[in-house]
């Protein structure tokens, strides 16, 4: 994308303003304290760190695009359990043919979702309370497959992990979902999805099909979580079922980050990805102070604060003065 | 061009729960006619029209549009049914294109050129807007009545075969009706039906080819286009028996001797851009307050009782022994100083509806009877509870149902009951006989001529002007956001307050309906 | 709950209306019965005195963790910082003990600061209901950060504070611990103390009411003058007092403080709020049905783990458990009745 065009696009949605400006000022801040981020071992890692987090947050944008304040708590526990299953049903069992391996995670994330997009739909309870249950089962059950980090990667995915090239296979996932996401914008889904978002009342009596959006929506989340888990698998090439469910609150603070509304209706993969990436940047550069044993809870203490701060920017800078 | 029959409804009915919606209606229209569907608030109007546009579907006889049955506001768009709804639906969050065009593509089609879509949308908006419109602004931004004509304009671009406008020129004034009638002919020339679904008389014999009149859920006639007059309409909307003749003798009853004023507002601003104005409230009156939607008696009434404050000017009340004003600044103030604030919006902001009926009237005086530690003494509190109940006449099971258990009318009197039985001294009610039996009305008038007589003072908003009749002693009427036009006793009469809603005298407006009807 | 002035069950109206309220009593006390049952047939020892003060006193901490949960969910609120809160009370509780601070006025201290979270918690949210949740996991998260960088400044061992944990304290949060040489943990006097006086409290006092018409009616309790920022704020800041209230004593519990300690609770408070039939929209339920959840729940965890299930597997089923528990009370208008 040409900077002029990029410029453009800051210009028509005032919502990416704010990440921009951050992560210009991130780039600024690792330029001067650790530079080594731009060379080609420091990008091909960041890359591969960073991936999983990203497609995590796309993953949650066209499920909170689709409002009812449905902020999907559950991406985290599963992508622990695409990882989890990946690892100790499919290679544990000898199956470890790309194919296989790319068929299941998607399949597993897409077939999961939907059944969450059909609850939400036919039992009509708050998405958020659906998620929160889905938390605290995919938690569980991903202890009960796994209860310690074990197994590793098929061979294929373990040259992934190196993190030795910025053309890596972890990069082509990510393109992959960009893909997806540029052609899913180009057709009426994603009008019928944002107005949805906006306002389901009037999206279902202008004759919008608000139950199949959102069933889509989710379905299309779906796909991101298992690319992420795949990209997850990569980095820590093995199986783990804990360290998945912490990207939860991450990717929720990604998002927020990113100017999309948890309400609905606004969000997009430019500003879903900025603010993955602000996220990354930012952990990056606490890492370069040494806080010693505390070094950890800077970094949580950091997350809650950016959370709470966006969440106050996002409702008290962008919003517009309602005319009513 | 023939004309056919577009729309048919027969013997639809539609309960939600326990109140009976719709029980009978049959509805006929055909193509190229305006087609008015008249009634009362809370006859069904608005039911009818969301069966008939797939929103809800009935749950006996049959709805038909162009010979379909439509389940589903998907299907009314396919068949090209549009429909513009009573609330104002746009997303605040997009842009005014995208908001014309909602629903317009196919599932999961490629968005086609929005340049084609653009020009006629302008085209559109501008004519009906009267001044140009940007397109990429974003609606959240624009003031309501730009809202209102964005929903006219996505039902319009539709280009319909039949189209249902539900009470849609509510945010519109004068100028803006005009411009949605020319838009109004200009469809009923190409052969659509138009349904305009309202409560204003004065708006439908302007325009409509042919009447319905709804009263109490059943269609009780239809009305031809030279049938169509005010009184014809009135004697079909409210039946004889209906009519308020016993509230007719009980105003300018109070002696007309010293009345000291109770309530003083002085240079109110209740709406931005109106002219500052003067109220002045006597003890034992009741003074009606009219307007059309959004001329500012609504945000008086709500200034007056601090749950808004005004745009400029104060509010006084005499104090209880009588010798001074004192300033109402809050809502807290004005609840201390015996002012309470009845609402017509039941629903939104009258009551708690998963509460019991006792807790609905008794949360209203629970400040009143507090102990130490803000513990309530409930002692008192059933007492007044059995006072207003029997005052009323509320017809109730057990005082520990929840109060939606209630019919619209005694649910009402619970929330008049809850300001009663505070013993206040002004009265503010905000159109309460909304969606009411006439049983309920009758109560209200007598209790409140009752207060009045005993010394208090009563502020009464109503939608429908007959309400005035015989029973305000003044009736203010509002038009462009402060008083218009303050009529006494003798000159309470229906055209009279017609007139000065519209902001005209009362030749005027006599002349620009019969205009208005030739051509 | 509810105080019935005149006794109508007779007529139909009467039963559909309070069909809802006997309804959570009604399936509450079934599912506890079903669960008492089960354990009796299926574990051996389950119905004895011993597991009895076992599961009073799990429920006890429980019970006072999820008094500030169901006050949230009376207003249509969340509260996702409880466990947070716990946690960060449980280790700096030890190292102001260790600061030198008396035990007593440690206590106070940390349940003050609590509050104080709390009602920052509220202060934050209320301009974004919608996403309250969301804000106090985001507070949660910063607080348990801040607490940890605190008490682990100078000590190498980051999340886990060690300190000598006062006899009383361990007395009334410990198994064995006695009242008045009962043989009664004292946390569960407390806990029924804390019941009684919630109960009588939202059904007897202006703000108990409050909180009732602002969870049924925001516009309708603002027209009669009733704030509803400050009660927002305020059940905020008694759930954070609450938690924190918690975390101190599951301290005598544990005997150590550690930051994870109130990991559980996350989503036990929630699913002890909707067993028990508090709706999660606002307005409907109390402190009385969230007594009847978390009871259902302890004992429920209690069964599971006689009958051999890990943590894992209890939390799965805890889970499954919430959905068509909230089906059953607060199921969402159909989008045709919204318009």
């Amino acid at each position: 994308m040409s900077l002029r065009k990029s410029l453009s696009v800051l210009a028509q949605d005032r919502s990416l303003f704010v990440p921009a400006a951050l992560f210009a000022a991130l780039i600024i801040g690792v330029l001067l304290l650790s530079p080594r981020l731009f060379t080609v071992n420091g990008l091909a890692g960041a890359i591969l760190v960073a991936t999983p987090l990203i497609l995590t947050t796309l993953a949650l944008t066209p499920i909170v695009m689709a409002g009812r304040g449905s902020v999907d708590l559950s991406v985290g526990p599963l992508l622990g359990f695409i990882n989890v299953t990946l690892i100790s049903w499919l290679v544990g069992n000898g199956i470890t043919s790309p194919f296989a391996v790319i068929a299941w995670v998607v399949c597993l994330g897409a077939a999961y979702q939907l059944m969450q997009a059909l609850i939400i739909i036919y039992v009509r309870i708050a998405p958020i309370i659906v998620t929160l249950a889905s938390f605290l089962i995919l938690s569980g059950l991903n202890l009960m497959v796994m209860s310690r980090p074990e197994g590793v990667a098929p061979d294929w995915m373990l040259s992934w992990g190196a993190g030795t090239s910025i053309f890596s296979p972890v990069l082509l996932l990510l393109v992959a979902a960009f893909a997806i996401w540029a052609i899913m914008r180009r057709t009426s889904f994603y009008s019928h999805l944002r107005m949805t978002g906006a306002d389901e009342r009037m999206a279902y009596t202008s004759g919008v099909q608000v139950d199949l959006i959102r069933i889509v929506a989710h379905v299309l989340g779906g796909v991101f979580v298992g690319l992420a888990a795949l990209s997850y698998t990569a980095l820590i090439s093995s199986g783990d079922p804990t360290q998945g469910s912490t990207y939860t609150l991450q990717a929720v603070t990604a998002l927020v980050l990113g100017g999309a509304n948890l309400a609905g209706g606004r969000g997009g993969a430019v500003g879903s990805t900025l603010g993955a990436i602000n996220m990354f940047l930012i952990s990056y550069l606490l890492s370069t102070f040494s806080f010693g044993t505390v070094s950890g809870f800077v970094t949580q203490m950091a997350f809650g604060l950016i959370l709470v701060g966006s969440l106050l920017v996002n409702v008290f800078l962008i919003r517009r003065q309602a005319a009513n | 061009m023939p004309k056919q029959v577009t729309v048919r409804l027969t013997e639809v009915a539609k309960s939600f729960g326990e109140t009976r919606a719709l029980k009978k209606c049959n509805f006929e229209a055909c193509s190229g006619e305006v087609h008015a569907i008249v009634g009362e608030n809370g006859s069904g109007k608005s039911t009818m029209a969301k069966i008939m546009s797939g929103v809800l579907n009935a749950d006996a006889g049959e709805a038909l549009i162009l010979n379909e049955r439509i389940l589903t506001p998907l299907d009314a768009k396919r068949i090209g049914l549009a429909t513009i709804f009573q609330e104002v639906l746009v997303a605040d969050e997009a842009s005014v294109l995208d908001n014309l065009y909602v629903g317009c593509d196919s599932f999961f089609s490629m968005r086609t050129s929005t340049e084609e879509r653009a020009r006629e949308a302008q085209a559109l908006l501008d004519r009906l807007v009267g001044h140009p419109m940007d397109l990429k602004a974003t609606v959240g931004d624009l003031p309501l009545s730009v809202k209102q004509w964005i929903v006219i304009a996505r039902a319009i671009l539709r280009r319909p075969k039949v189209l249902i406008l539900d009470e849609s020129s509510a945010a519109l004034d004068l100028d803006a009706t005009l411009r949605l009638h020319e838009e109004i002919d200009r469809l009923r020339a190409t052969g659509s039906t138009v349904i305009i679904v309202t409560h204003r008389i004065a708006e439908l014999v302007r325009i409509a080819d042919r009447a319905t009149v709804l009263r109490d859920g059943v269609t009780v006639g239809q009305l031809q286009k030279h049938e169509i007059t005010e009184a014809n309409l009135l004697a079909l909307m409210t039946p004889a028996d209906r009519r308020l003749s016993e509230a007719a003798n009980t105003s300018g009853r109070a002696s007309q001797g010293d009345r000291t004023i109770v309530l003083k507002a002085s240079d109110m601003i209740a709406q931005r851009g109106g002219a500052p104005f003067n109220f002045t409230l006597e003890a034992g009156s009741i003074v009606g307050v009219a307007g059309l939607d959004g001329q500012g008696q609504d945000a008086f009434l709500r200034a007056v009782a601090r749950i808004l404050a005004p745009f400029g000017g104060d509010v006084h009340i005499r104090s209880e022994d009588g010798n001074e004003m004192a300033a109402v600044h809050s809502l807290l103030d004005a609840a201390r100083l015996g002012i309470v604030y009845v609402s017509g919006d039941r629903k939104r902001e009258g009551i708690f509806p998963q509460q019991s009926i006792f807790e609905n009237l008794a949360i209203g005086i629970y400040r009143r009877n507090l102990g130490p530690c803000g513990v309530i003494r409930k002692s008192e509190l059933r007492k007044t509870f059995a006072r207003e109940v029997d005052r009323f006449r509320v017809k109730m099971g057990s005082s520990q149902n929840r109060i939606t258990s209630l019919s619209g009318g005694n649910q009402q009197k619970i929330l008049i009951g809850r300001a009663f039985a505070n013993d206040p001294r002004v009265i503010i009610l905000n159109d309460p006989a909304r969606g009411v039996d006439l049983g309920t009305k009758r109560d209200l008038y007598r209790e409140l001529r009752a207060f009045a007589d005993r010394g208090g003072a009563v502020i009464y908003l109503s939608s429908e002007i007959e309400e005035f009749l015989g029973f305000a002693d003044r009736v203010d009427v509002f038009h462009g956001g402060s008083v218009f036009r303050s009529l006494r006793a003798h000159e309470i009469e229906e055209e009279a307050i017609l007139a000065a809603m519209f902001g005209q005298s009362k030749a005027e407006i006599v002349e620009f309906t019969t205009e208005r009807k030739v051509h | 709950m509810t105080t019935t002035v005149t006794a109508s069950p007779s007529t139909s109206t009467a039963r559909s209306n309070n069909l809802q309220f006997q309804r959570s009593i009604v399936i509450g006390f079934g599912l506890l019965v079903v669960l008492l049952i089960a354990g009796a047939i299926l574990v051996p020892g389950f119905i004895s005195l011993r597991n009895a003060r076992s599961i009073l006193l799990l429920a006890a901490f429980l019970g006072l963790a999820s008094l500030g949960q169901t006050f949230c969910a009376l207003v249509g609120a969340l509260d996702l910082s409880i466990p947070y809160l716990i946690g960060a009370a449980n280790i700096l509780f030890p190292s102001l003990l260790v600061a030198g601070l008396p035990a007593w006025l440690a206590v106070i201290v940390v349940i003050i600061l609590g509050a104080v979270v709390g009602s920052a918690n509220g202060i934050l949210s209320f301009r974004l209901q919608g996403q309250a949740l969301i804000m106090s996991l985001g507070v949660g998260f910063a607080i348990v950060g801040a607490v940890q960088i605190y008490t682990s400044l100078g000590t190498q061992f980051g999340g886990t504070v060690f300190a000598p944990i006062p006899a009383w304290l361990r007395n009334i949060s410990a198994f064995n611990g006695t009242f008045l040489g009962l043989p009664i943990p004292p946390v569960v006097v407390i806990w029924l103390a804390v019941v009684g006086f919630t109960i009588w409290g939202l059904h007897n006092t202006w703000f108990g009411r409050s909180i009732y018409a602002v969870g049924g009616s925001r516009t309708a309790a603002a027209r009669l003058g009733i704030s509803e920022f400050s009660v927002w704020t305020a059940i905020h800041a008694i759930s954070g007092a609450m938690s924190a209230f918690a975390g101190v004593l599951l301290l005598g519990f544990s005997g150590g403080g550690f930051v994870g300690v109130g990991d559980p609770y996350l989503f036990t408070t929630v699913a002890a709020v909707v067993i028990g039939g508090t709706s999660l929209l606002g307005g409907v339920g109390g402190y009385g049905a969230t007594v009847l959840g978390v009871l259902v729940l302890t004992v429920l965890t209690s069964l599971l783990v006689g009958l051999g299930l890990d943590f894992p597997a209890q939390q799965a089923i805890i889970g499954l458990l919430i959905i068509p528990m909230v089906a059953i009370y607060a199921r969402s208008p159909h989008i045709r009745n919204q318009i």
